[in-house]
């Protein structure tokens, strides 16, 4: 499977933009000032040669909060979309393989949390349990808890096509038990398919803890930088009066780094989408 | 007489029926759940912090009898839906019932949902047909197009609009439903429906703009599938005419993103909630922004509520027009 993405000139072209922002999230705050420090002197400023990208409404510069922003987002994406995935792979990877009640169960169960308006609830979750001052850890087991379905579903449809391979049959007709089969000859020939699943996984959970910090139910923001936080427009931070003053450079960086980064896993979806479904690279 | 339920069309209508009370079952136990699973008391949360001792208790005693938290968990849930059964959601901290105030600003909402779901589906999905058949530069350019407007955080564009159209560009008002002073009760309802709508347009631009991005990218990867399979390319073969290929294309092609219909509503029904709070609009999303802010727990609980039943009657409605336009449906015959 590996080789055939690596063929993929879109999938290539998507992996890169998405390792370069997680290079600039590991990187970049080693290199910058701290980012919640407040600084009386420098009060809300445009873009300097000192200040890159400008600052705060506190004095915070703006660009070590976007590194920062881009570090913890990451890592909240990683711990939901790891959640999201893990469960993905419980309810979609094993229930097909135990056909019957087992199946039909877990699938009209995930089919019934599909219909959640999952945004909606993830504010009324954030909003009971965080009780204003949520840990990253919190918000990001949260968004996991409530975005398992999309996963549980893609994995599922890619077992049940690789349940009727040949290679499959002969593993079952030489009498290797259901569980065995599963874990030693779909799961590795899915792994690839899971790693996108989980990136996928991983940049929906950043696009809703942005949403979630926007409208201040996110992580705490004195204590935590987020992109999200950033964009902290109807609580507390920085961009809660950018608009009507005009600072541009509060809010256009944060959120441009998170339409690259979707973009990225997008392009690299699409060059997926094709490798896994033939008829579609004639397009 | 024929029995009416043995139409296959009915069976179809019975089984999605019940399959969305499931549904509504399982998250009106939720919606019991959250609030006893959450940490702390949700009654402490309410007591005004300084109160201090006998009278906190008192209060707490008093408060925990109001809303029957003194009783049996079994007590609590068989109250749970008698009450919801005579539409009592309980009362929000200004003591006027969370059914009155979540449903007098529904009509907000739902001003915006629709017509976005619906000028969305149609707009995406004529746009990306068209991108589909003329090809070249142009397509490859609205393609590019409505996936950056897929993809980016539907939030930040609202922030950007909001910046380039209100500040900037002082073209609309920067946000709220009505002008201010504007009483909407002292006036008729054809100045009220003129002062509403410059207020109206950016958050229905930001939701359309982000929704019919996604149409579209979807329907131009669907119609130059369609254009490329046989039938297709055995049309022309025999020398149909481009117009109508591209009729056939489309039609085959709109089925699938019907299906889409389903889970667009329920992304929908959140950015729109996101979309009130940032422009103002007086909706569902507003209500549950100034109850979180104000820890009205039984308010929060009631957006919820809300919106869950507009999801799920919505879903419905759709899946009844899908086996409607799907003829293997309508008639119960495979293809």
């Amino acid at each position: 499977m590996f080789d055939l993405l690596v063929r993929s000139p879109k999938f290539i072209f998507g992996t890169a933009i998405v390792l370069a922002i997680i290079l600039f999230g590991i990187i970049g705050p080693v290199f910058t000032r701290d980012p919640l420090k407040p600084n009386p002197h420098h009060v809300a400023e445009s873009p300097s040669g000192v200040y890159i990208l400008g600052t705060g409404d506190l004095g915070e510069d703006l660009f070590a909060q976007l590194c920062m922003g881009t570090r913890n987002s990451l890592m909240i994406g990683a711990i939901a979309g790891g959640f999201a995935t893990f469960v993905g792979v419980l309810v979609g990877g094993i229930g097909p393989y135990k056909s019957g009640l087992a199946d039909e169960t877990s699938n009209a169960f995930t089919n019934v949390v599909m219909v959640f308006p999952m945004l909606p609830l993830l504010i009324v979750l954030v909003a009971l349990f965080g009780g204003g001052n949520a840990s990253m850890f919190l918000v990001a087991t949260l968004i996991g808890l409530t975005s398992w379905p999309w996963a549980a579903r893609c994995i599922r449809s890619q077992v049940l096509t690789l349940k009727e391979r040949e290679f499959i049959n002969v593993a079952r007709m030489s009498g290797v038990k259901g569980r065995k089969i599963v874990i030693t000859e779909i799961m590795p020939n899915m792994l690839a398919y899971i790693i996108i699943v989980f990136v996928v996984s991983l940049s929906i959970a950043i696009l809703t803890e942005a949403g979630l910090s926007m409208i201040g139910l996110g992580p705490d923001p004195s204590s935590n930088v987020t992109l999200g936080t950033m964009l902290d427009f109807l609580g507390t931070g920085s961009t809660s009066i950018a608009l009507p003053w005009n600072y541009w450079w509060a809010f256009i960086p944060p959120g441009l780094v998170l339409t690259i980064f979707l973009l990225g896993v997008f392009i690299m979806q699409s060059g997926m989408d094709e490798v896994f479904n033939p008829r579609l690279r004639r397009v | 007489m024929k029995n009416p339920f043995a139409h296959p069309f009915a069976k179809f209508v019975l089984k999605k029926l019940f399959f969305y009370l499931v549904v509504t079952f399982i998250a009106l136990n939720f919606i019991f759940l959250i609030p006893r699973l959450m940490p702390g008391n949700p009654i402490d949360q309410m007591i005004p912090p300084g109160t201090t001792d006998p009278g906190r208790k008192s209060l707490r005693a008093e408060l925990g009898k109001y809303f029957g938290l003194n009783k049996s968990r079994s007590e609590q849930y068989v109250d749970f839906w008698l009450n919801l059964l005579r539409g009592n959601l309980g009362l929000s901290m200004d003591f006027r019932p969370v059914a009155t105030v979540v449903m007098e600003k529904l009509p907000y909402t739902m001003v915006l949902v629709v017509p976005v779901l619906l000028v969305g589906f149609f707009v995406g999905n004529w746009i990306g047909a068209r991108a589909a058949y003329i090809k070249g530069k142009l397509s490859e350019a609205i393609y590019f197009a409505s996936i950056f407007a897929s993809q980016m955080p539907f939030y930040w564009f609202a922030m950007v609009i909001l910046f380039l159209l209100a500040v900037k560009l002082p073209i609309f008002p920067t946000g709220g439903t009505f002008s201010p002073l504007f009483i909407p009760p002292l006036h008729s309802p054809v100045e009220v429906f003129l002062d509403a709508l410059p207020h109206y347009g950016l958050p229905f631009l930001t939701l359309l703009i982000i929704t019919t991005g996604g149409w579209a990218s979807g329907m131009r990867a669907m119609t130059l599938y369609e254009l490329d399979s046989g039938y297709i390319l055995y049309a022309r073969q025999l020398g149909f005419r481009k117009k109508k290929l591209m009729s056939y294309a489309r039609r085959n092609a709109i089925l699938p993103q019907f299906t889409g219909l389903n889970v667009n509503l329920n992304n929908l029904i959140g950015m729109t909630m996101i979309i009130e709070m940032v422009f103002r609009w007086d909706g569902v999303g507003l209500v549950a922004l100034n109850a979180i802010k104000s820890r009205d727990y039984f308010l929060i609980l009631g957006t919820f509520l809300i919106t869950m039943v507009v999801v799920v009657i919505g879903n419905f409605l759709v899946d009844i027009a899908y086996g409607f336009l799907d003829p293997r449906i309508r008639t119960g015959r495979e293809g």
